[in-house]
């Protein structure tokens, strides 16, 4: 049979039909669009100084020994590939934890990590099932990937466990709780986490999400860590974004059982995390300079702080764990974004969370809270 | 209800005369096929046979064209999608280009006259001259004003979404309980209401108290890509309705707050107890023959953070512009648009959308040319003979020859009225025409 001939050579630009190309649940979805950097910002609202109170990030920074290693970082190395499955960090995770290296799966960053779940456990006709005001990237995973995101609202600000168990159904492959919640910072007791995972069984995953575990004080709050053992359907997810103040790396990771664990390694990107981000948070994951300690005494004395402040304004706050709050006001969310903006305050619009009306901000040193009530102040005047 | 593409039929020819019977046959039957009276069918085979000839004569003789009948359920839209080369697109303004300024010049007039019989005639221009010219013919429904009793404010709240009953008791009591001077006409035909939330264009949020009764409703639709616009909320039940109107709001902010939208619109009037949720962008005076000229108010919700973005101005409108911007807190980097003699060829060509149940006008320019002063006049002079009492022109600041209109529109008697944030590809500033006789 003889060979076709195919010319390769064309003057004629053929522009990719993209209706047919790209898969309808793509096309419909909008890109979210992350701010300007800083300097854009600042002239943009003619402010001279930013504080940065939109993305719960650590004021302190990353701990002692994690800066030394940012700030040692020999530049020759940034032209060796890193380990390609953070090798040594999932080892210090492994061991801290009490598991085998293999339960762990490093991403850049808790988003990276959503996206392997899903796609590890969903195809076209499955759904997961979450909260409606919770952390924003369960559900747009989900939805540009074709799975539904059946999203159940929030009860007296905490995730509706009774409402998530009804919306299962058997397309259901995994349910998202945010444990504590982003932004609410409501959290389930580990004998109501226990409860769900028992009423759930074994046919789905549960993932709980602590980004925010190690700003929780309270006794009744669950290591989603140590029910492994007893719940193998159960992926917790932990961050070095927040607490360890990272987040300019990326990095984060999950633990499960090692045969769920084995599966999601199969759409696991590898070499996607540096080499100064795995560095960096076996540095941070090795603190013993009380970094947590004093992150958490900042966020109590800011909260309190805020909270007598807010109070003196009328303003209702809804404040559970974290290191952020919402705060309810009378007008719109996004207006007060801007208004707050020019004052060289930077907070988080709550209306994408569904929470017309209200914003976050993150709890921070005492010259940024200041700075912030100042702000709002004015805004309302 | 099927999707958009299940309700959509197609025609594929050449622009030649010899098929004029084919396209008003399709038409025509499409239209019948999807609903429409006969009466109606017949107005949108007229203004098919109207724009196919013009079509075959003056823009793209010969030349391959799609026609589309899409089935709104309310509505039948027509579209024809064709490809003209770029000296005859100036046949497509709905004005004619001649000198000649009388109808016994039909071939010029093929648009308007088309227009004269739809509600609404739109042009848009994609990349390589690629044209998509629609006009849109409603269902005729009849006007319902029967009275139903007022429910009482309620203790509990609940929203659900709308089914076909509920959506014609709605219309019935806003029809009923507003007070609105903006109320749009929709509400008089209760069945028409049904059909356009039906169709999948309009979003409705139904309040209902404990006894299941229908005490609120708030209905929106994507009025842009990127801008959606609410009718309500509206208070159907005795008492105050604060509490009734802002779980309503949320509800639909709610719906909205993870889509392509940016911003929410409100055109048709906002309950006195939600103003301060939303952002006064102005007003605009309505002109109607059977009535006093009446104000209606522009408000807008922004649902994100303000990314900030670079637009286009020159002259008066700047100052204009800086004031806008300030009141409305957005962060603009206004860029000056400067004539440094270079020449500009061609011709230009306005959009030109036509509402005859509002009388009104909207322009939009499409492509750049020499002529915009001369094409500008002849527009305002067809567009105010044809009846319309409300005309408005819609710049885009993010696109930079559209400032080059800004001067043109200023000798015109234009006034800039309205900024619309993010309604183009940046924000967009409505021009409203002030005639030499108002008052």
């Amino acid at each position: 049979m003889p060979a076709r001939r195919i010319s390769l050579s064309s003057s004629i630009t053929m522009r990719p039909n993209l209706d047919a190309l790209v898969p309808a649940y793509v096309r419909e979805f909008e890109p979210y669009i992350p701010s300007k950097p800083d300097p854009e910002l600042m002239k943009l609202y003619g402010c001279r100084q930013l504080f940065r109170l939109n993305n719960n990030e650590n004021p302190l920074g990353p701990p002692p020994g994690a800066q030394e290693v940012i700030r040692r970082f020999p530049p020759p190395h940034g032209a060796l590939y890193p380990s390609g499955d953070s090798f040594y960090l999932r080892e210090a995770i492994a061991a801290f934890h009490g598991l085998d290296p293999d339960q762990v799966l490093v991403g850049n960053g808790a988003n990276e990590v959503i996206a392997f779940v899903i796609k590890a456990f969903c195809e076209q006709g499955d759904n997961i099932v979450t909260a409606d005001k919770t952390f924003a990237v369960y559900e747009w995973v989900a939805v540009f990937s074709g799975i539904e995101a059946r999203v159940i609202p929030l009860r007296d600000e905490g995730f509706d466990d009774i409402g998530m168990l009804r919306a299962i159904d058997a397309n259901t492959k995994i349910l998202f709780v945010c444990n504590p919640n982003n932004p609410t910072g409501s959290y389930w007791s580990r004998e109501r986490l226990k409860a769900f995972l028992d009423a759930v069984g074994g046919e789905r995953i549960v993932v709980v999400d602590e980004a925010y575990f190690e700003f929780v004080e309270r006794e009744d709050y669950p290591d989603g860590v140590s029910l492994l053992s007893d719940y193998p359907n159960l992926v917790v997810f932990r961050t070095f974004s927040k607490m360890y103040g990272i987040a300019g790396l990326r990095i984060g990771y999950l633990v499960g059982d090692l045969a769920v664990v084995d599966m999601i390694r199969r759409t696991c990107v590898v070499y996607s995390v540096n080499r100064l981000a795995q560095e960096a948070a076996l540095a941070a994951f090795r603190d013993d300079t009380g970094h947590i300690r004093r992150t958490r005494a900042l966020v109590r004395e800011s909260r309190a702080f805020l909270h007598e402040e807010l109070a003196k304004l009328q303003l209702p706050v809804i404040s559970g764990e974290g290191n952020y709050l919402i705060v309810k006001l009378p007008g719109s969310d996004t207006l007060a974004y801007r208004k707050m903006m020019r004052e060289g305050v930077m907070i988080r619009p709550m209306t994408g969370f569904r929470y017309p009306n209200h914003i976050r901000v993150t709890l921070a040193k005492m010259e940024a809270m200041e700075a912030f009530v100042a702000a709002l102040k004015k805004t309302l005047a | 209800m099927d999707e958009p593409r299940n309700r959509t039929l197609k025609l594929c020819l050449t622009a030649r005369p010899a098929y004029l019977s084919v396209v008003t046959r399709f038409v025509e039957a499409g239209a019948a096929a999807f609903g429409m009276g006969e009466k109606d069918a017949l107005k949108l085979g007229l203004a098919a046979e109207e724009i196919f000839l013009y079509l075959c004569a003056a823009v793209c003789p010969g030349n391959v064209l799609d026609i589309e009948c899409f089935n709104g359920l309310y509505y039948t839209r027509l579209t024809f999608h064709f490809s003209a080369p770029e000296l005859h697109l100036q046949g497509l303004n709905i004005a004619p280009t001649g000198t000649c300024e009388e109808e016994s010049n039909l071939r010029d007039l093929g648009l308007l006259i088309a227009s004269r019989s739809v509600e609404r005639l739109h042009l848009t221009v994609e990349k390589a001259n690629r044209i998509s010219l629609a006009v849109t013919k409603e269902k005729t429904y009849p006007k319902i004003a029967e009275r139903v009793p007022c429910p009482e404010a309620p203790d509990t709240l609940t929203l659900e979404t709308a089914d076909g009953e509920g959506v014609k008791r709605f219309a019935l009591l806003v029809r009923q309980c507003s007070a609105a001077p903006g109320l749009p006409s929709f509400f008089d035909c209760p069945g028409r209401l049904a059909d356009m939330v039906a169709g999948g264009e309009y979003r409705l949020i139904l309040a209902m108290n404990a006894k299941k009764e229908l005490v609120g409703g708030v209905l929106f639709r994507d009025r842009t890509e990127r801008i959606v616009e609410a009718f309500g909320p509206y208070i159907l039940h005795t008492g105050d309705g604060k509490a009734t109107a802002e779980a309503l709001l949320d509800a639909c902010l709610s719906r909205i707050a993870r889509t392509k939208a940016l911003g929410l619109l409100s055109l048709s009037g906002l309950p006195a107890a939600l103003e301060d949720r939303f952002e006064p962008l102005g007003s605009s005076i309505f002109y109607a023959t059977d009535r006093p000229p009446a104000e209606h108010p522009f408000f807008f919700r922004h649902l994100h953070e303000d990314p900030g973005c670079e637009v286009w101005s020159q002259g008066e409108l700047t100052a204009w512009l800086e004031r806008a911007y300030d009141r409305l807190v957005l962060a603009r980097n206004i860029r000056i648009l400067r004539n440094m003699g270079e020449t500009r060829s061609g011709f230009s060509l306005f959009s030109t959308e036509l509402e005859r149940e509002r009388a009104v006008a909207t322009l939009r320019p499409l492509l750049p040319g020499a002529d915009f002063a001369a094409n500008l006049e002849r527009h305002i002079r067809f567009i105010r003979k044809e009846g319309f009492l409300n005309l408005f022109f819609e710049l885009d600041l993010g696109v930079p020859w559209h400032a080059e209109m800004i001067p043109v529109l200023a000798a015109n008697r234009f006034q800039p009225e309205i900024l619309l944030p993010f309604a183009g590809q940046a924000d967009l500033v409505i021009f409203q025409h002030h005639d030499a006789t108002e008052p």
